[in-house]
């Protein structure tokens, strides 16, 4: 009984032991029937138990019945089935297999089991830039036609500069233009006004640096000895007018 | 006088020594007889109280193995009275049928056919002619007289079923 005929998960330590099946027989009393109730070995030839009821030239009856195994690992059983021969169908079939279950059979079903090793943690990928193909591609060497591309792309981008210095040029021609007729307006209300406001507009100061001509050099003073004497007379003074209060 | 009684009596106790030894055994029935499922009633209307499921009801089944051919036979009879009820005024009429549902040999087949009624068709013996296991349904309904509504109340009546040597 594999995962896909069981379709559920098989683990290692199932053992089957019993079946119980149950089936209705549809037939006719004097017809020959039979039935037969098995599963294939799936770790080798034949089956691992068939179970036939014959129910040729009797009544027909539902049957149920529970077959013990001896203990069988799940993963010897392969694609059950009921077969028939003879005149007759079965209906409201079913097959139930009893099992036990060995948690520690395979260790790693349990870490509570005595050999449970843990699980080592999943290998981490390092990411190699120079084997990255997005990378590789940025960095193949160029093909030398989009080279020639470049030449032409420059060679266009020159003509459309050339064209754009032009279009300056004309620009700068109009503005030329402007500024003349500017100037001829100044020039008729120059004339139109009395004082002559040129030359005020026109003066221009010349940038000039001014630098100190002023040089003092260090030459020496001597101490004013009149000033000492004035000291001296000033105590003088100041003593003889405390004199006066004591 | 007693003395010597007593002396005699162990004379003779050394003399004629005997003992009474018991022989036991025990005899396990190869017949087995289980409740699989337990029945009930179902209360269709006023008057009648019905195990058939279509009336909210639950048929008891009665599972019977014999593991020696020829042995035995199962006596199973439906009911035909109420093991306890409240009182009632009137009689109730019971009815009821004993049938194989299944068995675990195609064998047992001819069971049904081979089996007998007693007791006005209450009771229905089968004759286990071959090991194995048979599971006997017991339909039972019972309809109070005259129609009458029964009385509120838990109401319980026995089926039967029996193994008995042959």
């Amino acid at each position: 009984m594999t995962t896909p005929v069981l379709g559920a998960t098989v683990q290692e330590g199932m053992d089957i032991s019993g079946v119980i099946y149950t089936y209705n027989p549809i037939k006719e009393l004097a017809d020959d029937f039979t039935v037969t109730v098995q599963n294939e070995n799936a770790a080798g030839d034949g089956y691992i138990f068939q179970d036939t009821e014959d129910f040729s030239g009797k009544h027909p009856i539902r049957i149920r019945k529970v077959l013990q195994l001896p203990y069988v690992p799940i993963e010897n059983f392969g694609r059950g089935s009921i077969a028939t021969t003879g005149v007759g169908s079965i209906e409201d079939a079913s097959v139930i297999y009893m099992y036990r279950f060995d948690a520690c059979r395979n260790p790693q079903n349990d870490p509570s089991c005595p050999d449970y090793i843990p699980p080592l943690p999943p290998p981490i990928k390092v990411y190699d830039a120079l084997d990255d193909e997005s990378v590789k591609f940025a960095t193949k060497e160029t093909d030398k036609d989009l080279l020639d591309d470049d030449e032409d792309n420059k060679q266009s981008n020159e003509e459309e500069e050339d064209i754009d210095r032009l279009e300056v040029m004309l620009g700068i021609a109009a503005n030329a233009f402007t500024i003349a007729n500017g100037v001829t307006q100044s020039s008729l209300i120059n004339t139109m006004n009395s004082v002559n406001m040129d030359t005020y507009y026109v003066a221009r100061i010349p940038s000039k640096v001014y630098r100190e001509p002023l040089v003092l050099k260090d030459q020496g003073i001597s101490d004013n000895r009149k000033v000492l004497r004035s000291l001296s007379n000033d105590r003088l003074h100041q003593t003889m007018i405390e004199e006066q209060y004591k | 006088m007693k003395k010597i009684l007593i002396t005699m009596s162990l004379i003779l106790g050394v003399v004629s020594a005997h003992a009474n030894t018991s022989i036991t055994g025990t005899v396990e029935s190869r017949c087995e007889v289980v409740t699989d499922i337990s029945g009930y009633f179902g209360n269709p209307n006023a008057y009648t109280l019905t195990t058939l499921p279509a009336s909210n009801g639950q048929i008891p089944q009665i599972r019977i193995t014999s593991t020696l051919a020829n042995a035995y036979k199962a006596l199973v009879s439906y009911p035909t009275s109420f093991s306890s009820s409240p009182s009632l005024s009137n009689s109730v009429a019971f009815t009821g049928t004993v049938a194989i549902a299944s068995a675990s040999s195609s064998d047992m087949s001819g069971y049904a056919a081979a089996s007998t009624v007693t007791n006005n068709g209450a009771m229905r013996t089968y004759y286990l002619t071959h090991a194995g296991t048979i599971y006997v349904t017991v339909a039972s309904t019972a309809i109070h007289g005259g129609n009458k509504a029964f009385p509120g109340g838990q109401y319980v009546a026995v089926a039967e079923a029996s193994c008995i040597a042959q």
